[in-house]
Order: C-alpha cells, then structure tokens, then sequence
C-alpha cells in the first residue's frame, strides 16, 4: 500500500519531469554546445570545438563592460529593493489592519500589469518632456530638462519598482511567520526596539531576504526590455546582448556563450549568497 | 502577608471599544506565589501582559514597589517573563538566550559568563551552554527558559503558562521544582493557569478570573471552602449543586428548602439572603455521609447508587436521588464503602453546605 503509493506520488511528477526536460533542459544543452561552436556567416554555426567565444567575452573590452555593467545594475537593483522593500514587508506583517489583505494585494497588484506597460509609464514620467521635467521646469527648480531616460540610474530605479514584489513577498513571509513572543521577550529582557530589530527579527528574517535578494538579483541580471527601453543606447546589458545576437546579428555561438556567462554569474552569485547565510544564521 | 511589591488598581482594557477585561484590582506581596487562575478568554493573559508593559491599559494603574509603572516601558520594567512556548531565541545558543538580558545591560563579559553558568546550574541545566534551543527537550527548553528570566534578577516573575507544553509526568514534577526554586531565591511570581490543580498546588493565593472580571481571590483553602458564586464552586473541584429556596435566614446560618422535602441548614457565601430567594445548596463531594440504613437522624437524602467507581484510594458514587437529583460522593476505600453495590438504596448525609446566590 505505501510502496504504491509513493509510486504513485512519483508518476504525478513525471509532466513536469518531462515539461523541464522538453523546454529547459534540451534547449540549455543546445546552448551550452553552441557555445563552443564557431560562427559561420552563412551556415549560421560549424561545430568544430573552440574556444574563441569565450575569449572574446572575456577579454574584449566592450563585452567585459557589458558583464560589468550587468552586476552593477543587478546589484544596485537587489540593494535598493532590499532597503525600500523591507520596511514595507515589516509594516505588512506587523500591522493588525483590516486592510492588511488589501494592502498585500497591492504589492502583487503590479505583476498584474505588464513589464512593457510600466517601462512606458516611466517614459512619460522621465522624459525630457516628461512629467518630472515640465514640472520641475515650470516650478523653476530648473531651467533645463534633466537627462533623466538613457542613464543607468532610470534603469535601476524602474527595475526596482518591477521587481518590488519578489523582494516583498519572501520577506513578508519570513517576518509574518516569526512567533511574536520573541520580540516581547527581547523587549521584556531590557532590549530597546532597534535592539530587538538587530538582535532577534532581522536576523530570523533572514531565509527571506535570502530568497528576495535571489530573485530580484537574477530577475534584474537577465532584464532585458527595461534596459532597452530605458537605457537607451548607453545602457547594455547580457540579456540585451544575446537578444542582439540571436535575432540580429545572428551569431548564434556567441550568444550561446553570453546565454552562458549570465547563467554562470547567476548561479555563481546565488551559490555565494546562500553559502554565506548559511555560515551566517546557525539556525533558521 | 508581607509589604505589597505590585499593584494593579482599577485595570480596564478595551479591544476596539470591546470591554476585554477589568475592572482589575489585586496586589502581590513580597515573595509571594500568587496564580491568575481562569478558563481560556478570561483575561488572565492580558493582565499578565499588562503587568509586563506588553499591552497599555485603557485605564487604571499599576505600581511597582510605589512607583507608578503603567506607562513605562517593557525594557524599563525590570520584569522576568516565561512565556507558554518559551519563546527563546532560536538563532541564539543557550548561553547567549540566557546572557541576552545581561548584555542589554551592559554587564562586564566575565560577570555575564559567571551569572549565566550559576543561574544555568540552579535551574539544573549545566553544560548546555554551546546548543542550539532546538537541540534541547521540551522540559530543558522550560528551564532555559526561566534562567533567561531569573538571570536579571527581576522584581517581578511572570509566568504564562509555563508548563502546559510538558507531558503529564513532567509537568508534575516542574510544579515542585518550580515552587521550591521560587521559595529558595524567594522571588514575587505571579503564574498564570488555566489547570486548577496547578494553581493549587503552587500558589499562596489564587485570582479566578472569569470573563475579564475577578470572580474571587484568596487562598486555594478559602476558594474550595467558601467559593462566592457558583462559577467559583464548578470551576473549583467538584461541586454538587442543588436549587432550592430560602426558608429561614439570619446573620450565621440560612435554612434551604430542597426538592424532595429536605430542609438543611447551610452557610451562606455572603449576607443578605432572604426568605424566599432561589439559592443553591453546594455540597463538596468529601463532605457527604453515606449510609447502607437508614439513619436516625433527619436531614437525609434517600438515593441509589448509579455509578460505582474504584480508582484505588478512593471510591466515587454517583447516587440518583427523588426530583432528578445526582449527588457525586467521595469516600476512602474502606471495606464499608466499598462493600456498596451498584443499584443500592443508600442514605446521603451532607455534613457540610454552603448557601449560594441564584444569581452569580
């Protein structure tokens, strides 16, 4: 009975066995081989093995900025959710409102609507005739439109704001999960508010600003329609650049190596994060 | 009882213009074990919450050694605090759960290494230092747990329900433990229950508290012997209850007119009975006669023995009496009460009956 049935529980996972082999899996491997395939202008790729893909990414200045610029703006996007998105889980966890359900609701709210819709209402606020500037220029703060589209500042500000609810979210439940007698027995035991914040709830919030930091760093590594509509020509990013090369120039072994690069960094970022919360929190 | 170390005068709290407990008033004396006794929703939590700065009341005061406290800080309370599931830190080792207090004081390092061990030591844990909470049993955890809170060497301890997460056999045993070690560092606790047997084994006095309110307060002789109301007598051991009318009363004694045709004198649970009152007659299950003839005396209550339980030392009758009346009787496992049959006609003699409002 207990043997059929934990063969039973084994079958129900063979769909999405089969789903992430179909469309994960076998495309990965067709890129990580690619990879090492040479460019061909008209045959698209030859597969003889070399490594002059990778050389290239590595040592060629432009796509080392490329990769650069990447981690910067991932990491600036991940620190920035993290110091807006925190408070706000704390506030959501720790609030005894009856609209707490409504203001949940609210930070999803925007997954709602698309990447492209939100990318475009930050055009209108930033242009040079944007929002922001005529303002600005009409209370006479300033004379000139500031350049506020095409910098990697608007980039990371508009990736902040897509990406707010993945920090918010793990956050949230790492907080609304923690027993509310800890913080009343730190504070009955002589701590202050900010001591119990430092001493006891940030860090069992921990596995959550984990997971938050996670997503938001590999969801803003791999951006790729928020650095092109807002960055413009001066903003160039992995994702953008593999775009670039499949569709366009179509090269596709080099693309195959920057699909690889970014997947590298990801993990590569991911695996260091967790090693050293792990080392960090003992328990948790 | 010695000079009154905590106070809590008039204490009102509401929840969202709900009234959820008080009027509250009681003091504890010095070194004194006193239980806030009450079933789930009575109050009991909230008052501890109160006295430890957690919850602000709505109105009323709470002094400390003569020091008006109410709106002061939890941190600024000087107030050890075991909570029902302990709440110790669980990214924290023992030592660190337990040192918690005396860091946010400031202490010198070494004084802090020698306090922790010594109070680990007293609490009958040493050498646990290095691990982790989870790495320790429900009934260490408790222990820690009081360390953490006897280590600042509080005025005050509270404890909320300490010990119902323990098993059975455990929970007995941390109730002595418990109570001798508040007896040796002689410190002013205040335990809250909802275990009556609990409270009476531990406490010097009891508050019960029933919907927010103080039913009663005394000592747990003075609350079996002479409960006020009749939540007081059910809520506390076993009562036999039975409706009947005032016939006859004066300043020591009322006479109750019961079903059946029994008159029996009783002392009433506080002045003012008159003639014609419903009142209740309670009588303790201890405090019944049983006789297999009948006796020569009046005031009897003729039964049959509907339930015949033996549990070793003692023998539990249920006897079914005229009018629907069920009497719970408690004897000693005697020969002559055990040689009681079921179905047996007996005589219920009560040697001892208390007077109580209808009403309350």
């Amino acid at each position: 009975m207990l043997a059929t049935g934990r063969g039973f529980g084994k079958a129900l996972l063979a769909p999405i066995v089969l789903f992430y082999g179909v469309f994960l899996i076998a495309p990965v491997s067709f890129f990580l081989i690619m990879s090492v395939f040479r460019y061909d202008a008209l045959l698209l790729y030859r597969p003889d093995l070399t490594g002059e893909n990778f050389a290239r990414l590595l040592f060629d200045p432009f796509y080392r900025g490329i990769i650069i610029l990447t981690l910067k703006i991932a990491a600036l996007t991940t620190f920035f959710s993290l110091l807006l998105g925190y408070p706000l889980a704390y506030q959501l966890s720790r609030t005894r409102s009856a609209w707490r359900g409504v203001l949940l609701f609210l930070v999803v709210a925007p997954l709602m609507t698309g990447v492209i819709v939100r990318t475009y209402g930050w055009i209108v606020l930033m242009g040079s005739e944007g929002l922001i500037n005529s303002l600005l220029v009409w209370l006479g703060i300033i004379a000139q439109p500031l350049k506020m589209l095409s910098t990697e500042t608007a980039v990371v500000i508009a990736l902040v704001h897509i990406l707010m609810p993945y920090m918010v979210f793990p956050v949230f439940s790492a907080l609304a999960s923690q027993d509310p007698n800890l913080e009343r027995a730190a504070s009955t035991l002589g701590a202050s508010r900010l001591r119990t914040f430092t001493e006891v709830t940030l860090p069992l919030s921990r596995s959550g600003v984990v997971m938050g930091s996670v997503l938001v760093f590999t969801l803003s590594a791999g951006a790729v329609v928020t650095p092109t509509l807002l960055g413009g020509k001066n903003v160039s990013m992995l994702g953008q650049q593999i775009y670039d090369l499949v569709l366009h120039t179509l090269n596709w072994p080099l693309a195959s190596a920057v699909a690889f690069i970014l997947v590298a960094l990801q993990f590569s970022i991911i695996f260091l994060y967790l090693q050293g919360s792990r080392r960090g929190a003992r328990a948790t | 009882m010695a000079e009154d170390v905590l106070t809590l005068t008039g204490i009102v709290k509401h929840y969202g213009g709900v009234l959820g407990v008080g009027p509250i008033d009681f003091s504890v004396g010095k070194g004194e074990f006193l239980s806030l006794l009450g079933p789930s929703g009575c109050g009991k939590t909230t008052t501890l919450h109160i006295i430890a700065g957690l919850l602000t009341p709505s109105a009323g005061s709470v002094t400390l050694a003569g020091r008006d406290i109410t709106a002061l800080d939890p941190p600024r309370r000087d107030m050890g605090v075991v909570f029902q599931n302990y709440a110790l830190f669980p990214h924290k080792t023992i030592f660190d759960n337990v040192a918690f207090g005396l860091r946010m004081r400031r202490m010198p390092r070494a004084e802090i290494q020698t306090r922790v061990r010594r109070m680990l030591e007293t609490v009958g844990l040493p050498g646990v230092e290095g691990r982790l909470p989870e790495q320790l049993s429900g009934g260490q955890r408790q222990r820690v747990a009081l360390a953490r809170a006897l280590v600042i060497e509080p005025t005050v301890l509270l404890l909320d329900e300490p010990l119902s997460n323990l098993d059975a056999v455990l929970r007995k045993r941390m109730r002595q433990e418990l109570r001798d070690l508040q007896r040796r560092l002689g410190i002013t606790t205040i335990f809250v229950t909802h275990d009556q047997d609990e409270a009476f084994e531990m406490s010097d006095r009891v508050v019960l508290l029933n919907l927010g309110r103080i039913e009663q307060m005394g000592s747990p002789e003075a609350l079996y012997d002479m409960p006020a109301s009749r939540f007081v007598a059910e809520f506390i051991g076993e009562a036999n209850l039975i409706e009947g009318r005032v016939v006859e009363a004066n300043g020591v004694s009322v006479w109750l007119d019961l079903p059946g045709g029994l008159v029996i004198s009783a002392t009433p649970s506080r002045p003012g009975f008159k003639s014609g009152d419903a009142a209740f007659a309670l009588i303790r299950p201890e405090r019944i006669e049983l006789s297999a003839t009948r006796p020569e005396s009046g005031g009897v209550i003729e039964g049959r023995i509907a339930k015949r339980v033996f549990s070793g030392e003692l023998m539990n009758f249920e006897i079914e009496a005229a009018e629907g009346i069920r009497l719970l009787s408690t004897k000693p496992s005697l020969p002559r009460f055990r040689d009681l049959a079921l179905g047996q006609t007996v005589w219920v003699i009560p040697e001892d009956c208390r007077a109580l409002p209808k009403e309350g």
